[in-house]
């Protein structure tokens, strides 16, 4: 059990650490891309609105760790 | 050689270096206070061990799974893993936090293998071999985790691993030379440039992956590349303004702990 807990404490330290939002924002911003896909909005548009929002998450993070 | 091997090249080579680098800090440590030869019996168990990670998971990863869910899933977690890498590079290049310190980092490892019970005067000093195992291992991983994730997407894991294993050559060939911390690996603008090449890869092949038709296809890769430098870019001069940082070279390697 104690190597089990380790091993999947190793990966959340690895992928989600103590920044939880650059783990969430990145698969919340590919639903929403996802959706625009499914509502056939057209590609390069879609494509910029991936884009925007990876951006705005990892400008969203810069702003809350200069807060800290 | 396609752009697209290059850049897997290029990228894998950057991020491992970075990684290497703070492996190579851990041994020299080692090999300095206790028994070389134990060392490096423990370097290389994880990099065999690592040899074995990337080649089943890659081979599995390619061979067993579509390619449509390979680039979204993996894209996905280069999109995490290189906006992690990326924020913290553009936070540390404003001055919002301390730089990466491999001789400091090495002096407090130095320290800490002081404390331990004394190398055995004959066999294995285990002691040394964990400590040098356990570091590479882990510092490995985040290699692993690239050659696999990059290799996967484009289908280039032999170019992949290609990149790993020159950066891996090229960095212990340094400390093997110089026999100290590599202190002067401008370590901020090589996560500052892999972060940038993870987060535009990983957003192509994840757009991909949900069934975005880049336009211009592959040559939508350029464009996130140069869209991501240039906010990241403008990231470094906001965090700088509010943190005063104005007189350091952003991506120079420092000395401050």
């Amino acid at each position: 059990m104690r190597y089990v807990r380790a091993f999947f404490g190793f990966w959340y330290d690895f992928l989600v650490g103590d920044r939880w939002e650059l783990f969430t924002g990145p698969i919340v911003a590919l639903f929403l891309a996802w959706l625009a896909v499914r509502a056939s909005v057209p590609a390069a548009l879609t494509g910029a609105l991936l884009f925007a929002l990876v951006s705005a998450v990892g400008g969203l993070s810069i702003a809350w760790a200069m807060r800290r | 050689m396609s752009s697209i091997a290059f850049v897997t090249v290029v990228s894998s080579f950057l991020a491992s270096s970075v990684e290497f680098v703070e492996a190579v800090t851990i041994v020299l440590a080692v090999g300095v206070t206790r028994q070389w030869r134990s060392a490096l019996i423990g370097v290389l168990a994880a990099l065999v061990a690592l040899a074995l990670i990337v080649g089943i998971f890659g081979t599995a990863i390619v061979l067993l799974v579509p390619i449509g869910v390979v680039r979204l899933v993996v894209g996905g977690f280069l999109v995490i893993y290189g906006l992690q890498w990326l924020t913290k590079a553009v936070l540390r290049a404003g001055g919002a936090r301390a730089k990466h310190d491999e001789t400091a980092i090495y002096q407090r490892e130095i320290a800490a293998l002081r404390a331990e019970p004394p190398v055995p005067a004959t066999g294995m000093d285990w002691i040394s071999f964990t400590v040098a195992a356990k570091g590479v291992l882990l510092e490995g991983l985040e290699v692993a985790f690239i050659v696999v994730t990059f290799g996967a997407s484009a289908n280039m894991l032999g170019p992949a691993a290609a990149g790993a294993a020159a950066a891996g050559a090229l960095v212990l060939g340094i400390a093997f030379l110089v026999h100290r911390p590599l202190a002067a690996v401008p370590e901020n603008g090589l996560k500052f440039a892999v972060g940038v090449m993870l987060t535009g890869f990983g957003t192509f092949w994840a757009g991909e992956g949900i069934g975005i038709d880049w336009p211009a296809g592959d040559a939508a890769i350029l464009a996130l590349l140069a869209g991501y430098v240039i906010l990241a870019l403008l990231g470094v001069y906001v965090v700088r303004g509010r943190f005063g940082a104005a007189r350091m070279r952003p991506f120079a390697a420092s000395r401050e702990p």
